[in-house]
């Protein structure tokens, strides 16, 4: 190792060895503080109304799904408030002229993305928990569907923040909730009975452990997103 | 200091820029070239919007990818197609530029009024940008690069599509911000950086051609260029620069190698001839 390299690794080992690297937690507490709420959700009003609209005609199709299907419809439905909450909130951030700015900003628009998924996260897993009231009778049943949606819900999550860290086209959300609705709707139709029969079988303690599992998964992979060099800026 | 060490960007076969070496320390830096010499390819590299194939770019020794949101906390750029919420007024986007930029809400309050007074802008900073016209929306967009005080301030094309006198009002504006920072201006326009530029970079061909002095560029044509309102009788070979009406005449604009002040009169080279002589074969 020659006398440059040398000196340039000591310069390095100073500058980030003497540093704490920050936890997730403390990285969303400063952003929170500094960007604030207003600037988390800023231009995201269209977003909303369009979610809004489409959840409304969702909602009333579901409530039109036959009672031998509610399994399968709670499950596709569970996650739609998500899918087209980001959809349509990233993928308006990415065509907007401001996407390349963004970019060479402190917080990136991944980092603040991240931000935004926690809030629609915990906004999603309040409309599944309804979605999941109105499609079941019993405490029981509440208690079977609810983790099975939970879990649909962090897998799109999953699969989301993963498009957005390694695939960077620009309607990579809007082709991942097309394909979403369009599984969703294709397996009943090819299982028939089958799918509903395993959704409602499958043992309420194995959901719970999907559902613990997705969330873990979810979290590890938004604490990822908030701290990670950035690996890209521009498509 | 920023500097470039064999810097190459690959876009698939397409080689954008070869073997770039480059320093920056304080001044005003002007990447002059024609469209499509690899300038923004470059700003891009140094804003970290792109990585390059070989080289490395270093600020102050370190690695600027390996800095990231460090070193991005010390750039200010304003990129070419300057996008923009036509529905905030400017003090609201300086805000929320402030907020992605991690300036605490009482200081970013401060900062923006600060600059929306220096770029002139203050009687409508709580008018809607949609019914801004071009200069004062570039306005806008250096006001959002100076938010972090940055050390490094990187403008792509900053004067395109804006009048005559706004482009003198903004150059005047760059000349003042270059205090204590480097300053890297892309342009294809010469008298954008004529009078401010402390250092000319040029590229051609995809490959670094010169970065010097713009007095130490025109010296290379010393000696050179001339006038004449009768071309036909230069008999030796010539590059005709530009034209212009005086009393009647074409006066005639022209570089020659050999010696032509028995036919023409012989005058000073500006940074315009030399762009125009370097840049000859390029479509423009």
């Amino acid at each position: 190792m020659d006398e440059k390299t040398k000196n340039k690794s000591i310069k390095y080992i100073l500058s980030h060895g003497l540093v704490k690297p920050q936890t997730a937690r403390e990285r969303i507490a400063e952003m929170l503080r500094i960007i604030g709420f207003r600037f988390i959700f800023w231009d995201t009003g269209y977003s909303l109304f369009f979610t809004a609209v489409t959840l409304a005609v969702v909602l009333m199709l579901f409530s039109f799904a036959p009672d031998d299907y509610r399994y399968s419809a709670s499950i596709a439905v569970a996650p739609l408030f998500f899918l087209l909450i980001t959809m349509f909130a990233e993928t308006s951030e990415r065509v907007c002229g401001l996407y390349e700015l963004k970019q060479t900003c402190y917080y990136t628009i991944q980092q603040v993305t991240a931000l935004r998924v926690i809030c629609y996260s915990v906004v999603g897993f309040v409309y599944t928990a309804v979605i999941t009231i109105i499609s079941t009778e019993s405490g029981y049943e509440f208690f079977s569907l609810f983790p099975l949606c939970l879990f649909a819900l962090f897998f799109c999550a999953i699969l989301s923040i993963s498009f957005m860290r390694f695939l960077h086209g620009k309607w990579v959300y809007a082709v991942f909730s097309a394909v979403w609705v369009v599984v969703n709707t294709v397996i009943p139709f090819l299982l028939r009975d089958k799918w509903e029969t395993i959704l409602r079988e499958m043992p309420t303690a194995f959901s719970v452990v999907l559902a613990i599992l997705g969330g873990a998964i979810l979290a590890y992979q938004v604490s990822k997103m908030l701290s990670e060099v950035k690996k890209y800026a521009i498509t | 200091m920023l500097s470039l060490n064999n810097v190459t960007k690959k876009y698939g076969n397409f080689t954008a820029l070869e073997d770039i070496n480059l320093e920056f320390s304080s001044g005003i830096y002007a990447l002059l070239a024609p469209n499509g010499a690899g300038k923004t390819t470059l700003i891009k590299m140094l804003t970290t919007l792109i990585f390059p194939t070989k080289g490395e770019i270093l600020w102050n020794g370190d690695e600027i990818f390996g800095l990231d949101a460090s070193y991005r906390d010390i750039i200010g750029y304003l990129p070419q197609d300057f996008g923009y919420y036509g529905n905030h007024s400017p003090r609201e986007f300086l805000l929320y530029m402030s907020a992605l930029k991690c300036i605490a809400r009482d200081k970013a309050k401060q900062k923006a009024d600060e600059l929306i007074e220096l770029v002139g802008l203050s009687d409508v900073r709580d008018k809607k940008m949609k019914k801004f016209s071009g200069g004062m929306i570039q306005r806008v967009g250096i006001a959002q690069a100076m938010l972090n005080d940055p050390k490094i301030l990187i403008l792509d094309e900053p004067t395109a599509g804006l009048d005559p006198k706004e482009r003198v009002r903004f150059r005047n504006l760059i000349s003042s911000l270059s205090k204590d920072r480097i300053v890297i201006l892309s342009t294809h326009i010469v008298s954008d950086i004529e009078t401010i530029a402390s250092r000319v970079v040029m590229i051609k061909n995809h490959r670094l051609f010169t970065n010097d002095t713009p007095a130490s560029i025109c010296q290379t044509l010393m000696g050179k260029v001339y006038e004449t309102d009768d071309i036909t009788s230069v008999n030796s070979p010539y590059l005709v620069l530009t034209e212009h009406q005086e009393n009647g005449k074409t006066i005639t604009r022209f570089v020659s190698e050999t010696n032509c002040s028995d036919v023409a009169r012989s005058v000073s080279p500006n940074l315009e001839d030399v762009f125009l002589y370097i840049y000859r074969d390029e479509t423009m």
